[in-house]
């Protein structure tokens, strides 16, 4: 199989613009959809960097907190909504899930390409928060009464919201259909790839899910310009309402960013450990399934403290505890992946490896948030900011920067394989650790999130200045991969057809990268193909 | 708006007028206005300070038969305080009419079963004689079973105590020969705290029902989860004193809907064009 | 299997079993202590999961490298009875932990809820960007000066937008916003001086919001009561006097 001998088709005609900004292809699409979440990226990771700038000191260091409210703004909001979600659902689901189930295309090709210009108008409109007067200083939460009082442009964030809530319906309808009715003939459920499972999950979520959001943020924006009283308690509103509704979102979003990220580290893990999945159906039915049916019901562990009634702080605690089972199922099958396994290291597995230790570092810190009453006094510390960061934020970014080293060959013709890419992946891993370890100590020891200045907390700002080190550690980490991928997509190695020998149906059956239509003859498979069916015979 | 017990038609309604109207803005209302030159902002009881207060229970009372009460006594259950006096022919028994009115309507909770009412006078001229003539007045020929209390306070000096404790100011007039007081009827969590106030002659049984079952704070049995869900579809207005519509959440769970129908629609037209194709 | 089902069941009796341990103060079952009880049981329970999972991922890791490139997984699919068995059994442990989990965070919720009769009870109110405590006999002050010994409730509204009262010190916090009155309690055992933070962000002074938070030995603190109450009278005659006028 392996010694089958594909061209691999680079730079097959002279570069267009038009034709990439009119683009119906769904891995065009998805190409678009990695440069514009990489370039929210980089803008949040820089505010990131001013944010770890000015906390380095107890005092007021670089600007004003009213500056600083929009940087962490903007971090919040863009590394959420522009990076993550269109960056795993957006870019990896554009481009591999077609391949992956043996599809020409996605279900509606021009939707999908009205959805990336919809993210991109986003995106500007994001960035304009940092040209117009009083940008939005409001957190990427939003909440009212303050978000409504504020001299801050709410506007720009409740717009933002709906441009990539629209944009991730969109995407959700066309990508469930593409996988309900255009699977080559023969491919079963049961042989879909993880990746495929996870991104349907993440697509049913945000369906259901984000006009919730969607409805919130627009009746956020009629009290702030048109003077209703939806969210003003004087006026009969419910100014907790506000935080469900956002929550009810926002919670499930965080499994939206999650379940993609683990999905590509499943496939990765099989392809560089040329292995089954362990206990596929339990994965996909019990974890996968499981979140997907526990996600809407445990967002009031956002509102410990938030003066809701006894009994739902209770209730959700509970459900929330849950949560761990399908999580622990899906991390047995993870473990047990490896088992037996005959693992190849290279940049992609380096990444993924990480992630075994992210995801217990992350995961494992959410029990103690679960619990009500812990919550009391770690909530709106800075142990909170650390559990996310390591869970969400690293876990699902070094996942995806695991996705794309796996798949740069299928992407560009080419191998990113090289010293930079390497010093890229440590100089992040060391980073990540020396920017949160800290936090977490400080956040039991009561340091409050969002604080430009500590000056109470004096003793804190040791842990404060080894967290900046990390933070341009990881600086650093990040130039050096994005360095390396721009030089490999032009002057890299040129790959051979399957670098990994993976069986997986992306890099079996089409072309690095693959022409128009993808299958040069359609795929047909029987009850006993699986991608991952490694067994030697 | 109708009771509790047939919350489905609440909903309907509910549903209807959030879609149709938006937030209905009325201006307050007071039940009666005793003179048009005085501010009506002084017969509010400032929520923002008396809500939560909790009410001093070794305050002793007499009622009707002059036995001495305790107002810890009436801990416990959910209270509706209505302060009141007797000797006056105007207002202050239309607010305990209404009430009792307004009871009639009330029928998913119990007066006495599962809420009491204390009528307090704070005229320190009454006596278990008006207070007597004025319980027989206002419970007469009602229904309404025991629950409701009529008193008076034992120590006069208790009641600038408690009436300021709650923000609730009043006066005598000499030329009108009456008193000047705010038609309020306050409700009381089961430890006695001060949870929601509602204004004589804007609310409606609906209200009512809505206060006594945020006066349980969340303390619900499990035959009422119904009533409680509904409860969540309204919410009290500060401003007009009653309870709203509440519009966001008609919104957002009318909002769920949106993506499973954008999921079907395309379904559709996808599997239409695609037999198109196939029979082409 | 069955072997194992066992055991695990009479594991999770065991633990459901094991009593919460309530931290007794003067008859009072302060919150506060029963806080860091309660997480360094946490702490335990996670970092053995953790330490189990991570060796076993290193190991793994390591003892699996590929030896050629042809090399392939060896690992055998499941048969049906140990895939299920590789589910449920999981699944019991996990949710075994989460029950016991359940129950202790709930008994400590209770501490946290359950407001001792004796408290003295204190109106908190919180604005952009200070706070105001008042006494509940005409005594306003903008720092929290309570006694020792006595529990100390705060009963906590907002004029403007959300805020949240937290008092690291005795592991409380609770938001605090317009229209709604919410409530914490917390058991000051010993003299000492701290300071309230707003943790719910607020605006430009979110990270300014702190005030004070005395705790002052019995005398010291009745005869600062003296004084303030004194001074609020002399006030409260002085404004009747004015509108009388």
């Amino acid at each position: 199989m392996s010694t089958e001998t594909t061209t691999t088709t680079t730079a097959t005609s002279r570069f267009n613009i038009w034709e990439w900004i009119f683009t119906t292809d769904h891995k065009r699409i998805g190409i678009l959809y990695l440069i514009g979440s990489i370039a929210a990226f980089i803008v949040a990771g820089l505010m990131a960097l001013l944010i770890r700038i000015e906390q380095s000191s107890p005092s007021t260091l670089l600007v004003d907190p009213s500056e600083y409210n929009v940087w962490l703004y903007f971090h919040g909001a863009a590394m959420i909504l522009a990076f993550l979600i269109p960056g795993l659902t957006g870019f990896a689901a554009n481009f591999f899930l077609p391949l992956m189930i043996g599809a020409k295309d996605v279900a509606f090709p021009r939707i999908n390409a009205f959805s990336v210009w919809l993210f991109y108008g986003a995106i500007l409109l994001a960035l304009l928060s940092f040209v117009i007067p009083d940008g939005p200083d409001i957190m990427w939460t939003a909440y009212p009464p303050y978000s409504i009082i504020t001299e801050g442009n709410t506007a720009f964030y409740v717009f933002t919201v709906h441009l990539l809530g629209f944009s991730s319906i969109l995407g959700a309808v066309n990508f469930l259909i593409t996988v309900i009715y255009m699977r080559a003939p023969g491919m079963g459920w049961n042989q879909l790839n993880l990746f495929v499972w996870t991104t349907v999950a993440a697509f049913v979520l945000q369906l259901v899910f984000i006009p919730v959001l969607a409805a919130a943020v627009t009746l956020l924006l009629f009290d702030k310009y048109l003077g209703t009283h939806f969210f003003n308690p004087d006026m009969g509103g419910d100014v907790l309402l506000y935080q469900n509704l956002f929550w009810f979102y926002s919670h499930p979003a965080v499994y939206v960013i999650f379940l993609p990220a683990v999905g590509i580290l499943f496939d990765i893990i099989a392809s560089m450990g040329k292995n089954r999945i362990f206990n596929y159906k339990a994965c996909v039915y019990g974890g996968i399934g499981g979140i997907v049916l526990i996600t809407g019901e445990v967002w009031v562990h956002h509102l410990y403290v938030s003066g809701m009634p006894d009994w739902i702080r209770i209730g959700q605690m509970v459900t929330t505890l849950l949560i761990s089972v399908p999580v622990g199922l899906i991390v047995l099958s993870m473990w047990g992946t490896l088992y037996k396994a005959s693992i190849t290291y290279n940049t992609a597995m380096h990444f993924t490896a990480a992630c075994f230790f992210l995801v217990l570092l992350g995961g494992l810190t959410g029990i103690p948030l679960a619990m009500t009453a812990i919550t009391v006094h770690l909530s709106e510390t800075s142990f909170v900011h650390a559990h996310f960061h390591f869970i969400m934020a690293m876990f699902s970014t070094f996942a995806l920067f695991a996705g794309i080293y796996y798949w740069f060959p299928k992407m560009t013709g080419r191998m990113a394989e090289g010293v930079l890419g390497r010093i890229g992946f440590w100089a992040n891993m060391v980073g990540v650790n020396l920017a949160f370890w800290p936090l977490f100590i400080i956040g039991v020891q009561g340091m409050p999130r969002r604080y430009p200045n500590y000056e109470r907390f004096p003793q804190f700002e040791p842990y404060h200045d080894v967290a900046t080190i990390g933070a341009f550690i990881i600086a650093v980490g990040m130039a050096c991969t994005l360095i390396n991928w721009i030089y490999s997509a032009f002057w890299g190695e040129p790959a051979p057809a399957n670098p990994w020998n993976s069986k997986s149906l992306e890099w079996t059956h089409t072309a690095n990268p693959p022409g128009p239509g993808n299958f040069s003859e359609d795929p047909v498979l029987d009850e006993n193909w699986s991608p991952y069916d490694y067994e030697a015979k | 708006m109708g009771s509790v017990r047939t919350p489905f038609r609440r909903l309907v309604q509910g549903f209807a007028l959030a879609v149709l109207l938006g937030a209905a803005t009325a201006q307050a209302a007071y039940y009666k206005k005793p003179v048009s030159d005085i501010d009506e902002n002084i017969f509010r009881v400032d929520e923002n300070k008396a809500l939560g207060v909790k009410m001093d229970g070794a305050v002793r009372l007499r009622d009707e038969t002059g036995t001495s009460l305790k107002l810890a006594d009436f801990r416990g259950k959910p209270l509706i305080l209505v302060l009141s006096y007797y000797t006056c022919d105007g207002s202050c028994s239309l607010i305990n009419q209404e009430l009792r009115d307004l009871l009639a309507e009330v029928d998913g909770q119990q007066l006495g079963a599962d809420f009491r009412i204390l009528t307090v006078s704070f005229d320190a001229h009454d006596d278990p004689e008006t207070t007597g003539a004025f319980a027989h007045h206002v419970k007469a020929a009602t229904g309404l079973g025991p629950g409701w209390t009529f008193a008076t306070f034992e120590d006069p000096e208790d009641i600038p105590r408690l009436t300021d404790r709650f923000g609730y100011r009043f006066f005598w007039s000499p030329p009108d020969r009456a008193f000047f007081h705010p038609g309020v009827f306050l409700f009381f969590s089961p430890e006695g705290r001060l949870v929601r106030v509602l204004y004589a002659g804007s609310v409606e049984a609906g209200d009512v029902d809505l206060a006594l079952l945020d006066a349980r704070q969340g303390q619900f049995r499990p035959s009422e989860v119904l009533e409680f869900a509904v409860s969540l579809c309204y919410s009290y207005n500060f401003k007009e004193g009653r309870y709203t519509y509440n519009i966001p959440l008609f919104v957002a769970v009318g909002s769920l809907g949106l993506g499973v129908a954008a999921f079907s629609a395309s379904a559709l037209v996808f599997r239409r064009r695609r037999n198109r194709e196939g029979t082409r | 299997m069955n072997r194992i089902t066992r055991i695990l069941f009479s594991l999770f009796g065991v633990l459901a079993a094991w009593p919460a341990q309530a931290q007794n103060y003067d008859g009072i079952n302060d919150p506060a202590t029963g806080w860091d009880h309660l997480w360094n049981e946490v702490l335990i329970d996670i970092t053995v999961i953790g330490v189990i999972f991570g060796i076993a991922a290193i190991y793994m890791m390591i003892r699996y490298r590929a030896k050629s490139p042809e090399d392939v997984g060896s690992a055998k699919p499941l048969s049906s009875a140990r895939a299920w068995g590789w589910a449920l059994i999981p699944a019991a442990i996990f949710m075994a932990d989460d029950f016991f989990l359940s129950a202790k965070g709930w008994t400590l919720w209770n501490a946290y809820r359950q407001v001792p009769e004796n408290a003295l009870e204190i109106k908190a109110t919180a604005q952009m960007y200070s706070w105001e405590f008042d006494y509940g006999n005409g005594v306003l002050a903008d720092e929290l000066l309570v006694p020792v010994g006595q529990p100390v409730v705060l009963r906590m509204t907002s004029m403007d937008v959300l805020h949240s009262f937290f008092l690291t010190e005795f592991r409380v916090k609770e938001d605090v916003m317009p229209g709604r009155i919410t409530y914490l309690w917390f058991h000051p055992r010993e003299p000492l001086e701290t300071f309230v933070t707003c943790v719910e962000f607020c605006g430009t002074g979110h990270s300014v919001m702190a005030t004070a938070v005395k705790v002052l030995p019995v005398d010291d603190y009745t005869a600062w009561m003296t004084e303030a109450k004194a001074e609020a009278d002399a006030e409260a005659v002085a404004d009747a006097a004015g509108t009388e006028s």
